[in-house]
């Protein structure tokens, strides 16, 4: 097992990275920055209630955001080598099938993401109350959609390339 | 029955490139509804956002931040200079070299990826230009990176902790004495080596270089210092540790060595973000496929099924180490420990193992298997810089495989190896 090898997005996908390049650095940095001060301000004898919640809060969004651009990266860990010493034919029903297992999985995500949305309606974070708790759930549903797009827009890329994805 | 179509169908699904991460999802998703229908579907994105909601594995990213960080500052460099003036006049210096520099740069980094890419990118070239073969030159400094993984910070270790509700600071005090031992041995093999194959020294000891490199590498020495020594003494948890070491990092790359760039720094975020995602969402859909197996009470059957076969710890402890060792040649460590270990836990329990021992003797194993085709991620790593092929880098590499599986027997049956500062400081 090994990640494909990743490759800087270009063309169209070139937009979809930057984007999420942007959310995952400021995500990653406002992690840092959350957990620093959250030891500072423990250390000089006023512990932030909501740092730790929040912090993992924080790690849950990089891992559904990252995990989109990982996707468009083709950095993800899986075993590509079956699939790339296919025969063109075979190649490409393999591929066709690995993309409609995926954006199968991640659209019932998503779309069971929205549900949880809508159950958690009218609460709020307990360290937080102001932080409705849709917000902090978001990233399920948003990050499932991410993903089908990333995935999507990479698997074009590839087939144009005529590339085994 | 329903168990073993589960395990196919994630088989069946990896082999044609799914991602495992949503192969394990698809499977436990598939699994579920066998089970109960619809009935649990909903709980699905809520089990998911749960699984990627754990505050110990925050450590991950921000190790792997401050790894970049430093890779990007210079650090490596003066590392080098430091260990070529200390041990580089030795027979087969610039081997000593690399093995040493390796068990430092494994007190910050944490990765043993990020080690064999930080260091071999200079240290392989260097030892091919003075005569060492570029198999020989892949295979010690492969070998001496794969150490990363069990001296303190690990992120294997990390995984281990939170998979198994160990404690990650007695894990990594653990790794202490196994990773000096490991150490020691690999630099008695590759001088074994140079001095048959008639490989150089470097230049002869001086103090007055061994004091100017300590001078340009006192910054970088005081890392480890920051990152462990606050954790060890309790002053900070793991990963607040792991905080204040991007904080360090980021400070003595960007206002005491001057080297750290923008464009590096946002580079090191994004594929350190991608890293951590990667190894995040494995842990968020395990979750799913963790409850699952749970509800079937399959590692509580393992552990019964194993037990009535023996009962001995030893046989328990060999019995694991073989297959660590086979799910090692075919699966990355984290995906390993994350999906292996839940289910062995039961196990190691019954069989009255002390977890902290255990994680040891797994990662160290997952470690071995870095080593090995066809999975060998360190291994191809530094093929690649060497422009060597795997399989003879893999002949050259035998004789260090042979000196890390010593060490994994000795931490697996001598078990006061790991645990003897454990228990002298936190038990």
């Amino acid at each position: 097992m090994d990640a494909e090898t990743p490759s800087a997005p270009s063309g169209r996908s070139a937009f979809l990275g930057r984007v999420l390049e942007i959310a995952v650095m400021t995500i990653t940095v406002a992690l840092a920055v959350l957990v620093i001060v959250g030891v500072a301000s423990r250390k000089a004898g006023f512990s932030l209630v909501w740092y730790d919640e929040v912090a993992a809060i924080l790690l849950a969004w990089l891992t559904y955001y990252g995990a989109a651009l990982a996707a468009l990266r083709r950095a993800h860990l899986g075993f590509p080598n079956l699939v790339s010493r296919a025969p063109l034919p075979a190649r490409r029903a393999l591929v066709v099938f690995r993309e409609i297992a995926i954006v199968g999985f991640f659209a019932l995500t998503a779309w069971l993401g929205v549900g949880l949305m809508d159950a958690v309606g009218g609460t709020f974070l307990v360290s937080l109350p102001w932080l409705p708790a849709q917000v902090v759930y978001s990233a399920i549903p948003v990050g499932a959609t991410l993903f089908i797009v990333a995935e999507l827009t990479a698997a074009i890329e590839d087939w144009k390339g005529n590339a085994a994805p | 029955m329903t168990v073993l179509l589960v395990l196919l169908g994630l088989l069946a699904l990896a082999l044609v490139n799914v991602p495992i991460a949503v192969a394990l999802g698809i499977a436990s998703v598939a699994a579920m509804a066998a089970e109960t229908g619809l009935r649990d579907l909903p709980n699905i994105p809520l089990t998911l956002f749960d699984g990627a909601v754990k505050f110990s594995l925050i450590a991950v990213p921000l190790f792997i931040l401050a790894g970049s960080i430093m890779n990007a500052s210079g650090i490596s460099h003066r590392l080098i200079a430091l260990t070529t003036a200390l041990i580089g006049s030795v027979r087969g210096g610039l081997s000593m070299v690399t093995i040493g520099t390796s068990l430092f740069f494994a007190e910050i980094s944490g990765s043993a990826v990020a080690d064999v890419a930080a260091l071999g990118s200079v240290l392989i070239p260097s030892m091919k230009r003075a005569g060492y073969s570029k198999e020989f030159a892949a295979a010690v400094t492969s070998s001496a990176s794969t150490l990363a993984v069990i001296i303190p910070p690990s992120i294997p270790m990390i995984l281990y902790a939170v998979m198994a509700g160990a404690s990650v600071v007695e894990l990594f005090v653990a790794g202490i004495i196994p990773g000096l031992l490991g150490g020691l041995l690999l630099m008695a093999a590759a001088y074994r080596v140079a001095v048959k194959r008639g490989f150089p020294a470097e230049a002869a000891f001086q103090w007055s270089a061994v004091r100017r490199t300590f001078r340009d590498a006192i910054w970088a020495l005081l890392l480890p210092v920051i990152i462990l020594g606050g954790i060890f003494s309790g002053w900070v948890t793991a990963t607040e540790g792991a905080g204040l070491a991007v904080l360090a990092a980021a400070a003595i790359g960007g206002l005491v060595y001057r080297e750290l760039s923008w464009p590096a720094l946002r580079d090191a975020t994004v594929e350190g973000a991608i890293q951590t995602a990667v190894v995040m969402l494995l842990v968020s859909t395990s979750a799913l496929l963790g409850e699952y197996l749970t509800s079937m009470q399959v590692p509580q059957r393992f552990a019964e099924q194993l037990l009535a076969f023996t009962e001995s710890q030893w046989a328990v402890l060999a019995l694991l180490n073989l297959f660590f060792l086979l799910v090692g040649l075919f699966l990355h460590s984290a995906a390993a420990i994350i999906l292996v270990v839940p289910i062995v836990m039961p196990l190691v329990q019954q069989a009255g193992i002390d977890p902290i021992h255990f994680g040891l003797v797994v990662t160290l194993n997952l470690g071995i298997g870095q080593q090995t085709p066809p999975v060998a991620s360190v291994l191809l790593t530094a093929c690649s810089i060497a422009k060597a092929s795997i399989w003879s880098v893999s002949r050259a590499n035998a004789v260090f495989v042979g000196v890390l599986l010593i060490v994994l027997l000795v931490v697996t049956y001598l078990p006061s190896v790991p645990l003897s500062l454990v228990e002298l400081f936190y038990r």
